[in-house]
This record gives structure tokens, sequence and C-alpha cells, in this order.
């Protein structure tokens, strides 16, 4: 008779029981794997951003008012051999979105010289770089938009703006960007933006931000420090922070998803913790006589010890593993609005699901440890003598 | 007759350590829907309040917020002629607003300033207090042509800097000083996000000389569609909207991130309620002489059934008793207040969540209802024990 046969055994005795388990294991951990997915894919996004090496710079009063462009030069003149910084980029944003609908895209529009620099995590071949720069209204979009409105290079694109003056402008996609985030990405030229400022009279060369694309870290740290120095006193005292700080505040607003996937995560595996140790208990009573007959035919301890926990750690791997499939078939189903203001979607990972099995099997340990350790100090005499 | 309460009550006990870990999967789950109900409390709470019919928001046509609209001077003053506008009864003004909106990025209490959010900024005029009815001060207001400003009591409560007697700098290079005189409520709506100051010293702080929006009161009977319709037609040629359609609008990403908690919620408690089956199966399992005993001394199946239903209520009741009290700790200790950004604007709705009776008492409910749909098929096993059989057996 050996272990794996026992223990089938067992779980098919009461198949209702090990059925409702399975499901009450299973959903939680359902909702395990989507929490964890979350936080690793926030976690690379985050480790690919700070890679990138950009810290953004914007006026102390908030992304909204405006800074001189001429702060661009100011920014570079801090280190004319460029040993600290690659390049600045200065942005307008634009706030367009689609005409007759409320779609909005996260439309900014920036300096045509440095774009190519400062965004290299955009991938942009030489002949798109040439694109870029010869056509006025060229356009560098995410592919969560393109996909949308099924945009692809070379496709004319209108935008009208939501904010003052309301301009509608034509563009022309050069670029589609791959795994952009945020999906409705859609960069476009900052002088041609200002020809059509000027066209109606106005002057529209205020700036919302200025990106500069470092060298090293220690680099970013000491301008982001310099730069402060530099403009502090002055009518447009600035804030620069590096790129994942900038964005945590704006993931904040939007709710604060990878806290609430943290919480979920920790409820959850409470959740399943007690679901699978209340099962094993409830299987360990009904079965006290069965155990002690075991041990009165000789089973070592340890042989029972290893039967309830292996049952236990059975159960959990049967509820982890449809619990991950249930998260990942949910991850899988293309339903994501690309309008969702999100950083980027969340994708399946392997270590969301090895991370998701390893927690599922560990709870099934620990609920399995107090029956078998029950079993073991089961008092055969007094087990086979007791009336159920 | 029916089987006695204390029978049930007791019958908890007897498995202590499948009842306290059955207690707890349910308290977990209630838990969080205490707080999502909290929440989509407030958030209903909010908008219930902006929800006035009778005022209008005008904006420029093409922005999608009163922070992204520019109105000149002489635009606004066309909407004097809406023969719809309400007056004051006291001065005979119309009850017509202009209003700035700005905004000012501020540090977050709830982080200890890690990350900082944009309040809305409103400059206002007289007017405004008569049409937003539900603006209630507490303290003074701030005078004309000074630089003071007061502060929404939920913007108050989660940024920091904004306790009467602090400072805070405004204006379009961030230099002007502006000092908090006093605090507003607005019976819970949006507006209890912002700051409002003087419009006339705002729009010199910022260079400007177009107002972003305006509010107005339509008379008592007239009909809003028909006034928004002549706002939006060629004599003004404005857009407009209620102000329950606007807030409404602006909550949207509030409503989506509402959605997907309270979707992960609904799984959550179907898993406790197949927790529940569980745990009554085991119970109707254990005490099958049990039954036989009662049904052969003249209790009915249906009393079986309907006393093990209230079995598995009282269980689910226990568990949402103690997950609304670890909930209720929840918000004491980590906080319960919450912002998210409007969907067309850049800046923050602060809401609190608090749990009221009534949330507790809608928490309970729905777990009793899980309680019951989880020990459906346990107690209709119950009820139908073979009577002799059950007796024989063991």
């Amino acid at each position: 008779m050996t272990l794996s046969y026992v223990l089938m055994q067992n779980l098919r005795r009461n198949p209702l029981r090990t059925a409702l388990t399975g499901v009450a294991f299973a959903l939680p951990m359902a909702i395990f794997v989507l929490a964890i997915s979350t936080v690793v894919m926030l976690t690379k996004t985050a480790a690919r951003i700070e890679q990138q090496l950009r810290l953004a710079v914007h006026h102390k009063a908030g992304i909204t008012a405006f800074m001189p462009e001429g702060m661009r030069r100011k920014i570079e003149d801090l280190d004319p051999n460029r040993q600290r910084l690659l390049a600045v980029c200065a942005m307008r944003w634009f706030g367009g979105r689609i005409p007759d609908t409320p779609n909005p895209l996260m439309s900014l529009a920036c300096d045509v010289d440095t774009f190519p620099t400062v965004y290299q995590d955009v991938p942009m071949t030489a002949a798109e770089v040439e694109q870029w720069q010869h056509e006025r209204r060229a356009a560098v979009v995410g592919d969560g938009a393109a996909n949308q409105y099924g945009w692809t290079p070379g496709s004319r694109v209108v935008l009208d703006s939501t904010i003052p003056p309301y301009q509608r402008l034509e563009f022309i996609v050069v670029k589609i960007i791959p795994n952009a985030s945020p999906p409705n990405a859609f960069y476009l030229r900052r002088d041609y933006l200002l020809e059509s400022l000027q066209a109606r009279g106005l002057t529209g060369t205020g700036c919302n931000i200025f990106w500069v694309k470092c060298r090293s870290a220690a680099a970013l740290r000491t301008l982001q420090k310099d730069i402060d120095a530099l403009f502090a006193n002055s009518p447009d005292e600035t804030r620069s922070e590096d790129e994942n700080a900038f964005i945590a505040g704006f993931i904040e607003a939007l709710g604060d998803i990878p806290g609430l996937a943290r919480v979920m995560a920790t409820v959850v595996v409470f959740i399943i913790a007690l679901v699978a140790g209340n099962t094993m208990m409830m299987s360990f009573r009904e079965r006290i006589r069965e155990l002690a007959v075991f041990k009165a035919i000789g089973f070592p301890s340890s042989r029972v010890f290893l039967i309830v926990l292996s049952e236990s750690l059975l159960l959990a791997l049967f509820g982890s593993l449809v619990g991950i499939a249930l998260g990942v078939g949910f991850l899988l189903v293309p339903w994501h609005n690309p309008h969702s203001e999100s950083i980027s979607a969340p994708e399946v990972s392997w270590i969301a699901v090895l991370g998701s099995l390893a927690i599922g099997l560990t709870v099934g340990l620990v609920a399995g440890l107090w029956p078998a350790y029950q079993a073991v100090r089961l008092r055969t005499t007094d087990a086979l003598r007791q009336v159920v | 007759m029916a089987l006695p309460f204390t029978y049930h009550w007791r019958n908890l006990f007897v498995r202590k350590t499948t009842t306290l870990l059955t207690v707890l999967v349910i308290a977990a789950v209630v838990g969080t829907l205490a707080w999502v109900l909290g929440f989509g409390a407030a958030l209903a709470g909010s908008l219930a309040v902006a929800g006035d019919e009778q005022t209008i928001i005008v904006i420029r046509r093409g922005a999608n917020s009163e922070g992204a609209s520019a109105v000149p001077v002489a635009d606004f003053n066309k909407l004097n002629q809406l023969a719809d506008l309400a007056r004051d009864p006291a001065s005979d003004q119309p009850l017509l607003s202009p209003e700035m909106l700005v905004q000012v990025s501020l540090p977050r209490l709830r982080d200890r300033g890690r990350t900082s959010a944009n309040v809305a900024v409103r400059g206002v005029t007289d007017a405004a207090f008569r049409v937003h009815r539900t603006v209630r001060l507490s303290g003074r207001t701030f005078s004309t042509g000074a630089s003071e400003v007061i502060v929404g009591v939920r913007a108050a409560q989660q940024f920091a800097g904004l306790q009467i007697g602090d400072t805070l700098n405004l204006g379009f290079s961030d230099n002007r000083v502006y000092k908090v005189v006093g605090f507003f409520t607005a019976a819970g709506g949006p507006l209890e996000s912002e700051i409002w100051g003087d419009l006339p010293t705002l729009l010199s702080a910022y260079n400007r000389t177009m107002y972003s929006a305006a509010s107005l009161r339509i008379r008592d009977g007239a009909d809003a569609a028909s006034v928004i319709k002549e706002i939006e037609g060629p004599a003004i040629d404005l857009s407009a909207q209620t102000e329950k359609g606007y807030w409404s609008g602006q909550t949207s990403q509030v409503r989506i991130y509402l959605a997907i908690v309270a979707a992960l919620v609904l799984v959550m408690a179907v898993a406790a309620a197949f927790s529940i089956a569980n745990t009554m199966f085991a119970h109707v399992a254990g005490r099958m002489r049990e039954i036989a005993m009662l049904r052969t001394i003249g209790f009915g199946g249906r009393q079986i059934l309907l006393g093990f239903l209230l079995e598995a209520v009282l269980l689910a009741l226990l568990g949402g008793l103690v997950g609304c009290l670890a909930c209720a700790l929840w918000l004491e200790a980590i906080g319960h207040t919450k912002d998210m950004y409007g969907s067309g604007t850049f800046t923050t709705l602060a809401f609190d969540i608090r749990l009221t009776p009534a949330i507790v008492g809608l928490a309970l409910a729905a777990v009793a209802l899980v309680g019951a749909v989880g020990a459906l098929v346990p107690a209709w096993r119950a009820a139908r024990v073979q009577v002799i059989a059950a007796l024989r057996e063991g």
C-alpha cells in the first residue's frame, strides 16, 4: 500500500468535500495570481524605467504650470561637456482626444531634436528618426491606441485638444511604440504645435516638463539637486524627480493599485490558509479511528505524519493549480481597455505563477502541520475506543 | 414547533476549531466587503450631494473639465440673458457665478508627504455661495481683495498645510502667499476637496483675463435640458451640463476602480459560500444520529432544514461581526481617507471612508445571505436523513 494510493483514496472518499475545498481554495488563489501579477508588472516597469535614468523637472506649483522654454538651455549649461546629462527634452501638454468622442490620449508635444535620445526606450530606427525630423506633423504613438483605432505607420490622424485654445490638428503616424506605457501615449512635435498656436496669435512657448536624460544614477542625483538649486528663488522654481517618483503620484491618484494588490494578496492568503486548515481538521477528526488503526498495525509515527501532511499538500496543489489556471486564463483574455490610464496591462509572468504555487503549497504545508502533529500524538487505545 | 435557538447556538461551539476557522474566513471576506461598501457610500454620498439638477455648470466647448476650460468675460456675460436664470430674492442679483479653476500640488498626509496630489483651487465671488447652496462656512470667509483662502474640510483632512493660519503659495509662478482663514463644508460633495479664494486676486495672481467656467442656478420649475440647449445654441455657444452630470462624468475613473474591487470581493464571497457549505456538510455528517433522533421525537424535515440554515446564518453573522470589527480597526489604524483624480482633470477628489450602521447592516445582510446559500444543500441533506438507517448506524 503506497503513500500515493492512501492519498488518492482519502481524497476520493469524500469527493464533495474535496470539490468544495478545491473551489474555496482556487477562487482566492486566482485573485492572488492577479494581485501578484500586478505587483510583478509594476516592479518590472519600475525597474525598466529606472534604467532609463530620466529626471522629470516640473514647476514647483505642479505639472500644469508653464515654465519658459529657455530653461532647457539653462539646464544644459549646467553640464556643458555632457559629463552628466545626455539630452534635455521639453514637453508641453496637448490633451488630445479623438474628435467627437470623450476618448483621451496622453498626448505631449516634444522637442524634435532630443526626443529620440531622451526616449531611447522607444526603439526608433534611423529611418524612423529621419521621418520624425522631416515630417512636421509626425507622431509617435503607443500600441494600445494604435490597435484601438487601427493606426499603422503612415496613417493620418486628427486630434482635438481639450485645453485652450482647443485647436484641431492633423498628424501622421511615423512610429508605433511596442509595449507602450501608458498604452495611449501620443508624442507630437512641439514646433508643430507652436506654429499652430502662433497662427492664432498666441505665444505658447511654455513647457510643462523637461525630461533630462542622465548618464548615470549618480549623475541623476546630483543633477536633481543642481537643477532645483539653479532655479531656486527664481519666478520658476522647479521640483525635480526621477521618473518613478514622478509616476508614483499618478499611480496613487488612480486608486493606489499596488497598495490594493498587496492588501488583496494578504487577505487572500489568509483565506486559503483557513480554508485548507479547516478541511484538514475536519477530515482528520473523521478519520481518527482509521489513523489509530494504521498505528496499531505498526505504521511508524513518521509515516502517519507524512500521510496527513501530504494529503493537505495534495489538496493545496490541486486548489492552487485550478486557481492559477483561472487567474492566468483571466489575464489572457484580451479585454484591457486601451483608454484606461494604467501604466501598462498586467501580463502573465512566470514569477507570479511560481510565486503563487509556492505560496499555495506553503499554505497546504502549514495547514496540515497541526492535524499531522495531532495524528502523531494520537494514543492508539483511546482513539480506537472512542465512539464518534 | 421550531428547534430552540440555544440548540443551534451551542452547536456552533461543539466543534470549536472548525467554527473558528470558518468564522475567520468569513471575517476576511466581510472585512473587505465593508471597506468596498464604505468607499461606495462615500462616492455615492458625494455624487448625491452634487446631484443638484437646478445647478448648471458651463464650460468652453471642447473642454472636458472646468480646469481645462477658458471662458472669456464677454461670453460669460451672455449668460445673463438666460430667461430661466434664478434670481436672489433679496438683492435681485442673478444666481450666476464666474469661477476660475487652477491647482496646487500638496503633499498627502496619509503617507507623510511621500507623494503629493493636485488640489483644485477655485476662484469665486460672493455669487458662488448663493449658487452652490450646500456650501457652509465654518469660521470666516476670505476678504475681498485679500490674499486669503478657505479650505474644504476633505482637503484639509487629507493634505498638508491646510490648517487655519497656514500659508500656501499660489499664483502663476507660485509667488503669492495665501493664508488659510477658514474651512467650509459642502454637505459631503466634491467641492469639499477644493480650496476657494477671491476671484479677482486669483485671476491677477495667475495672469489670467478669462474665467474658467460658470455655475448658475435656474428658476424653480425651469427645465434644465432646455436651458442647456439654449446655452449650447448659437446665441451663447458654450457647453453646459447639470452639476450632477458633470460630477458623475468626473468620477468615472473612481467607479471603474470600485467595480474592480467589488468583482474581487464577489469572487471571495463565492469562496466563502463554498467554505460554509463545507463546514455545514461536516456538521450534518457528524450529527446524523442526532438528526434522526430529532425526527423521531417529532421534529419535521422542514424544521430541520430551517434549523441548519439558521445555524449557518449564525455562523456567517458571527464572521460578519468579526469582519466589520476588523475593518473598523483597519480604517482607524491605516487611515480612512482616499483620493483619486477625476477623469478629465488632474485634480483630486478626496473621499472619507466610514463604517456607518447602514453599511455594517448591509454587509451583515449580505453575509447572512451567503451563509444561507452555502448551507442550502447540506441543510436539505439533513432534512432528508433516513431515520431508521441513521439510528442503526455506528
